[in-house]
């Protein structure tokens, strides 16, 4: 099983690198067009080979990882459609069935246990016959016409292999009878010149009468020539017998691996048991990309064949009814983003297959919103915009509660600091007047969430800037010297910007907010109180602030808000107020201890009593001496003296 | 010679340990004892308009709050409270010289003789209940 699947492996990133080479770079994946299977870079994938990934769709680049490798899909735009079409269409129906078994009858009448050679050529028809019946299928995609094509193409290089032959046969005869007429004309020769050699001489010795010495030599030159040229036609019929045979097998094989990476496993199936009845046993081993196959099979002596082709397509079909069984079986759990994900992988991997084509429509249908969703979150994602990606994880979770938001959302969240903590440093450096860094600093925090609210707020700020500082110089003075500190409060963020420069206003506006912070704090401490039942302690932080910021709205109206909750408690410190500006300070301490009754936790309350009391102890004796003496012992009518 | 029915003895002691003890104790709650000639002093009168007051002696019950101030040499100022809630509540400041010469604890009771001087209250005398 391990040889099996590693010689897969093997075969799939050979296939996937003969993808990647391509010629054309817009070439569909589908129709057995393929790329370059020949190619020889086969060794830039040998470290990639054994280096088992999860399986995943990389919809940027177009591309699919599959026990490892890399399948490239084409465009990812288009990828992205095909895939959003396969959810959106309707489950293939019953004409569905009737083609595979088609399919399937085609290899059955192919099979090694059917062919003999009784009925070989008779098979060969039938199933060629069988491939106009599966092509007329939509879901074909006339890729049994190709093979049909690609068969036929095989018989009519038979046939004019058969003609080469006959024409070899004849040469050969021509050939033959060449060499008996060059052997006759040879022997000739030498019989004439053997009895030229005995002829009687003369009788002064001299040969008798004037003989040719080399009769029918040219002729004999001529035999030999054409002889000659006669052998040489035989072996070029011989070469292009096997220049043909050797095309027939490259063309066959080419598409049969074209097949295979156009993920069409079943035709890829066809066309090997066609190949393995149309050719000779000793021709079943693969040339096509022959060296790169073997490359990637850690065999040291294996010789790639048909079935090794064969083993990869039926492990893709096996591996894509397992993913759909696991993507249905991830649905029925609720597990929809899984669900969703290994549907991808799979479709991917073998479209074409039945179990990918017929899954239910109601399904894809649910999958193609979260698709949908999904995609719409990554373009949020793609253009930063942090704001409304927190909406969408949560809309997706709602779909599949297998999603995992929780690791987005915590990036999100972390971008969201970041560019906050950005714009922050740009306003401090804008305060500060470094121009420079504020710049960089917004150039920042608009780099990681280009939609930040506070940047836009702060550069309309900047933007604004020097067309307010003509006019907010002048109007901050005019306020300082009115002393509507609130006002001066509440437009602090643009007075810091327009005085930035302004040293001696900057310190004064600092100034302003320390105090109207301090106000707004003791106003809130006062209003705390009051909503804590404790209206009396929340007036005496009103009184005394009062002391000091006397014309504050806010505190003006927080006053009057309190004021009904202590009538009798602001009277009676009204009245000791009073009391002892008027000189009536034993008085003035009646109505403190009156209030300090109502309020005992009074700090105010209790620092008056022993202030007024000091005072009285120290005044009443010469009080009673000079202002009032004591009456003489026999007067106890309780009457005024007159005096 | 008559003899005295033991019936007299068995209510007539009774009776007469019961007179006794109603002879001291309503006068302590009526206000009786020292300064009973003198009108009762009414804190709300002075709360309202202390300077109707001023000059006049008034009888006041009082009980010891809280000393607020003590001046050497010359006084103290207690804060107290009237017994008798009937003519008033709540705290008023008392100014007691020097030469009342007692020992004021927190809690003590005290019939007082005060005079209104100005707006002050000061005790010309005092008796401990």
């Amino acid at each position: 099983m391990s040889k099996l699947l590693c010689s897969f492996l093997g075969c799939v990133a050979f296939a996937s690198l003969a993808f990647a080479q391509a010629p054309q770079p817009g070439a569909t994946v589908s129709g057995g067009g393929g790329g370059d299977y020949r190619s020889s870079t086969g060794e830039a994938m040998g470290d990639r080979l054994f280096d088992v990934n999860s399986d995943s769709v990389d919809m940027e680049n177009g591309s699919m990882q599959w026990k490892g490798k890399t399948f490239n899909l084409g465009n990812s735009r288009a990828m992205r459609m095909r895939f959003e079409r396969y959810l959106a269409s309707p489950a293939a129906g019953g004409d569905m069935t009737k083609y595979i078994a088609t399919l399937t009858q085609i290899e059955k009448i192919l099979g090694p246990n059917v062919v003999n050679q009784n009925n070989v050529y008779a098979s060969q028809q039938a199933a060629f016959d069988l491939l106009f019946v599966a092509a007329e299928h939509e879901v074909d995609g006339n890729n049994c016409l190709t093979i049909a094509t690609q068969v036929k193409k095989i018989w009519s290089m038979r046939a004019e292999f058969r003609d080469l032959n006959i024409n070899k046969n004849q040469l050969e005869a021509l050939r033959k009878t060449q060499e008996g007429v060059v052997v006759n004309r040879a022997e000739r020769m030498e019989e004439a010149n053997d009895s030229k050699a005995n002829s009687p001489t003369t009788a002064n010795g001299g040969k008798t009468g004037l003989t040719k010495t080399s009769q029918g030599q040219t002729e004999l030159g001529y035999r030999v020539k054409d002889e000659q040229r006669t052998q040489a036609e035989i072996l070029a019929k011989n070469a292009e017998m096997l220049a043909l045979g050797l095309k027939a097998q490259v063309e066959f094989q080419s598409q049969m691996v074209g097949f295979l990476l156009a993920r069409r496993y079943r035709h890829c199936l066809i066309s090997s048991a066609f190949y393995r009845v149309l050719f000779k046993g000793g021709n079943q081993n693969i040339r096509v990309g022959a060296k790169e196959v073997k490359e990637f099979f850690p065999v040291s002596d294996f010789v790639p064949t048909l079935e090794s082709v064969d083993t990869l397509a039926r492990e893709a079909m096996n591996d894509v009814t397992t993913g759909m069984r696991t993507v249905d079986d991830l649905y029925k759990q609720g597990e929809l983003y899984g669900a969703f994900e290994r549907l991808q992988e799979t479709y991917f991997l073998g479209e074409f297959e039945p179990a990918v084509m017929m899954y239910d429509q109601g399904k894809k249908r649910e999958m193609l919103d979260l698709w949908r969703d999904l995609r719409e979150l990554q373009r949020l994602g793609d253009e930063r915009d942090l704001a409304n990606v927190e909406g969408y994880v949560n809309k997706v979770r709602g779909r599949a509660r297998d999603f995992p938001g929780a690791a987005i959302l915590s990036r999100v969240n972390n971008a969201i600091n970041a560019s906050n903590m950005a714009v922050l440093s740009a306003k401090q450096a804008a305060l500060g007047g470094d121009t420079a860094k504020a710049e960089a600093a917004l150039e920042r925090a608009t780099k990681i969430w280009p939609q930040n609210p506070s940047v836009k707020e702060f550069a309309n700020q900047v933007v604004s800037r020097q067309d307010k500082l003509s006019q907010m110089v002048p109007e901050f003075d005019r306020m300082i010297a009115e002393a509507r500190w609130r006002e001066v409060f509440n437009k602090k963020l643009e007075f810091a910007l327009a005085l930035a420069q302004d040293k001696a206003r900057s310190d004064k506006l600092r100034e302003v907010i320390n105090r109207v912070g301090e106000l707004d704090a003791n106003i809130q401490k006062a209003s705390v109180l009051a909503s804590q039942n404790n209206p009396y302690l929340a007036w005496d932080v009103i009184v005394e602030i009062s002391k000091t910021e006397s014309d504050d709205l806010v505190l003006a109206k927080t006053r009057s808000d309190i004021a009904p909750l202590v009538a009798d408690y602001a009277r009676l410190i009204g009245q000791a107020e009073k009391l002892e500006r008027e000189g009536g300070e034993a008085a003035a301490l009646t109505a403190w201890m009156a209030a300090q009754d109502l309020n005992p936790a009074s700090p105010s309350c209790g620092a008056a009593v022993k202030r007024l009391a000091a005072m009285v102890a120290k005044s009443a004796v010469a009080k009673a001496a000079t202002t009032t003496p004591i009456p003489a012992a026999g007067d106890e009518v309780p009457v005024p003296t007159g005096k | 010679m008559s003899k005295v029915n033991p019936l007299f003895f068995a209510l007539g002691i009774p009776v007469l340990v019961i007179v006794v003890l109603m002879a001291i104790v309503i006068p302590r709650f009526a206000g009786g004892g020292k300064f009973t000639d003198l009108s009762p002093f009414s804190v709300d009168d002075y709360r309202k308009d202390w300077a109707t007051l001023q000059g006049n002696a008034y009888r006041f019950d009082c009980q010891i709050e809280k000393q607020l101030a003590y001046e050497e040499g010359k006084g103290r100022v207690l804060a107290v409270k009237p017994t008798d809630i009937s003519r008033g509540t709540g705290r008023v400041p008392l100014f007691v010289p020097l030469a009342a010469g007692e020992t004021f604890e927190v809690g003590q009771r005290f019939k007082c003789k005060v005079r209104v001087v100005r707006d002050l209250l000061v005790v010309e005398d005092l008796e401990r209940f």
